[in-house]
């Protein structure tokens, strides 16, 4: 009976040819015997490993590893399991193994026992596992510095914008308080001048003093348009004396002012339906002045400017309407903010560019609305509408 | 001479009654470090896993180096506790340290671990302080001596090496790429070991009890931590701060040691004005391990100046 049995590997072949690789190594490493398994692994024959140290076996970073992790281990405790090792073939390849190894003391020291285990595949998949960890690791950081770098960004200019604030607050100021300080000097200017017209003149001095007259003038148009901005920006807002006008009437004296102004244009005064408004009538005059200004300044002179005044139930419109050429897109969005102004009109422009944000400051403060269409068909309109109170 | 001149140091001392160690002061890094509320119960001993045996004169502090804890040191340790009070400490982020009081920051050098070192120094030692570091601890401890000079007597380096990276002249004995290698098996064996870098124990022939108990107990890091130490380890170069630090300094360098090669302690020594160059014959980075009677030898000869017998 058991004579059927076959016989059992005997101890040798089991070493040599188990499915592992086995090593035997002094403390230091030396390595005393291996077995074949080892030797194919990694493609030196049992008699050449013998008297090399195992760790001369390793990548530098596994005998960096050995030296201060593995080799401690060994002795204090005795025993390793499953640390994974580089070890570089015969040929220089690298070949990752596990290692499980014991410690085995005898009367004059100590065995160590080493078992390695092929981890190719093993090896392949925890490295994938562990490049996807890294680039989730990566993503995640790029991910904080972005935001990081937003939100500095977010401050930086809060900040900045807090500064421009704070700088174009002062420079109104400063507006304000130069403007108020400019009239007296020129009240001063245009009463010495009205003395000296009194008396009598030759043609050269006439014509200056006319000049003077006429710049004191459009200073105080100008300084009133600055004082006005102030107003606006940092004060309490263009303030009304509103009353009862007959609309046309009143529309109609300020077209017949603003032709001594204009002599070059021509302007049409239109009238629809009849009636009073509610309105502040020297702030309405100062509206009609600026749009019609405008339309000087912009429009087709060789066409006539059109005011046109509107009684309707709810509301009272004033519009002034020129010929010319149309008012860019790039503009329109930013019409009625100060400091704008249309295409090159040369030096002798008579404002420094508040017109439209006074008119709009005053419609607002009627609790009105402004509005505009250009047209190369129908011209350009400005049209202010003011509700009946 | 300068043994006698210690000797004169030591008379003027007198060493320091153990309860009146002060208790320990709190600066506002380690408030920030271990939070608010933890402040008032922080400790030195908690944080750094410290034990301190016998009562002598004069302290021995023992600083283990990269990859594993204090436990390295049962070896050696024991034999010193009946003549010097021996103070042993894990590295934050080593072995039993507070896990919790790992900041990168503060960790992401190695003035960080000095900064401690002197914290231990401050709160534990008697008399003059002789600080065994092995491997990076010997440049924690030249660190921390230059943070606070005066603060340490002596120092016993083990297999140390002040820059591991070759550079123009200097032989350190790697390359950055060795470094780098090092990196990728230490995070292979990350996922190898799971989430604690301990390797679990095997049965150990002929020693079946040396088992359960000490499962997972020696050189336990956190993975993270253990790969930022051993860049902070590796590519860390110290030369500027070594060079010419005066206190006496014994050098134990092992015959055969790659990461501390023969041509790095001469080097230490060379630049060392009062070291003394011992080469213990020895294979491998931990002598203190095995060779541990060749290791004390050296010690106690390079300790005598603090050697007082010890009266009961």
């Amino acid at each position: 009976m058991s004579t059927d049995q076959p016989l059992l590997p005997d101890n040798q072949m089991l070493f040599d040819e188990a499915p592992c690789g086995l090593v035997v190594t002094k403390e230091d490493g030396t390595i005393l015997r291996s077995n074949q398994t080892f030797s194919h692994s990694i493609g030196l024959d049992a008699q050449a490993l013998i008297g090399r140290r195992f760790q001369d076996l390793l990548t530098m970073g596994g005998r960096i590893f050995h030296q201060t992790h593995w080799s401690p281990l060994m002795q204090m405790q005795g025993s390793v399991a499953e640390v994974k090792l580089d070890l570089v073939h015969h040929d220089k390849h690298i070949v990752t193994m596990l290692l499980n190894g014991v410690r085995r003391e005898h009367a004059s020291g100590a065995f160590y026992e080493l078992a390695l285990f092929g981890t190719k595949d093993r090896d392949k998949y925890e490295r994938e596992l562990l490049n996807a960890r890294k680039v989730a690791e990566d993503l995640l950081r790029e991910k904080t510095a972005a935001e990081s770098a937003l939100r500095q960004a977010q401050a930086e200019l809060k900040s900045a914008y807090e500064e421009a604030q704070l700088r174009a607050s002062f420079a109104e100021q400063m507006v304000a308080i130069v403007s108020h300080d400019l009239k007296n000097p020129l009240t001063a200017i245009k009463m010495a001048s009205g003395i000296l017209a009194r008396e009598e003149r030759t043609t050269r001095e006439s014509k200056m003093l006319g000049h003077i007259s006429q710049s004191v003038n459009r200073a105080e148009r100008m300084i009133a348009d600055l004082l006005d901005l102030a107003l606006a920006r940092v004060g309490q807002g263009i303030t009304l004396s509103p009353s009862t006008v007959d609309l046309h009437a009143f529309v109609g004296a300020s077209v017949d002012e603003l032709r001594m102004t204009f002599p070059e244009a021509t302007l049409v005064h239109q009238t629809v339906g009849t009636g009073n408004a509610w309105l502040d009538a020297d702030r309405v005059q100062q509206i009609i002045g600026n749009l019609v200004a405008n339309s000087v300044a912009y429009g087709d002179l060789q066409q006539p400017i059109t005011i046109t005044s509107r009684v309707e139930q709810d509301h009272a419109v004033v519009s002034v309407k020129n010929q010319g050429p149309v008012i860019p897109d790039s503009l329109m969005g930013v019409l009625f903010e100060p400091m704008i102004r249309g295409g090159n009109t040369g030096t002798d422009s008579r404002s420094v560019g508040l017109g439209l944000f006074i008119v709009r400051e005053i419609v607002r403060a009627h609790n009105g609305v402004v509005s505009v269409n250009s047209t190369p068909e129908s011209g350009t309109t400005f049209t202010a509408t003011f509700p009946m109170v | 001479m300068f043994a006698r001149a210690k000797c004169d140091f030591l008379r003027s001392h007198k060493p320091i009654p153990r309860d009146a160690i002060p208790s320990t002061i709190y600066t506002a890094a380690d408030i920030k470090t271990f939070g608010a509320t933890g402040a008032a119960r922080m400790d030195l001993q908690h944080r750094n896993n410290v034990k301190v045996m016998g009562d002598g004169p004069s302290t021995l502090i023992f600083s283990h180096g990269f990859g594993c804890d204090q436990s390295m040191w049962r070896y050696l340790a024991e034999g010193f506790t009946d003549r010097f009070t021996v103070v042993l400490y894990d590295l934050v982020g080593a072995g039993e340290s507070d896990l919790e009081a790992y900041d990168r920051e503060k960790y992401n050098s190695l003035a960080g671990y000095a900064r401690d070192l002197n914290e231990i120094i401050d709160h534990y030692a008697r008399g003059p302080v002789i600080v065994v570091g092995h491997s990076v601890s010997s440049m924690i401890g030249t660190l921390a001596d230059r943070q606070a000079p005066g603060s340490i007597a002596a120092h016993i380096m083990i297999g140390p090496s002040p820059c591991y990276i070759d550079t123009d002249d200097y032989v350190g004995g790697f390359k950055l790429e060795d470094i780098h290698s090092l990196l990728d098996i230490l995070d292979s064996n990350y996922l190898g070991w799971s989430s604690t870098m301990a390797p679990v124990i095997m049965g150990t022939p002929g020693q079946p009890a040396l088992s359960e108990e000490l499962t997972n107990s020696f050189c336990r890091t956190e993975p993270d931590i253990a790969k930022q130490f051993a860049r902070v380890t590796f590519m860390s170069d110290n030369r500027q701060d070594i060079v010419g630090l005066a206190t006496p300094t014994l050098i134990l360098q092992s015959t055969d040691d790659l990461i501390a090669p023969l041509a790095v302690g001469d080097y230490l020594h060379a630049v060392l004005p009062n070291s003394t160059l011992c080469l213990v014959a020895n294979v491998g980075h931990c002598p203190h391990m095995s060779s541990p009677s060749a290791c004390s030898e050296a010690m106690e000869n390079f300790l005598s100046p603090w050697i007082r017998e010890h009266v009961n």
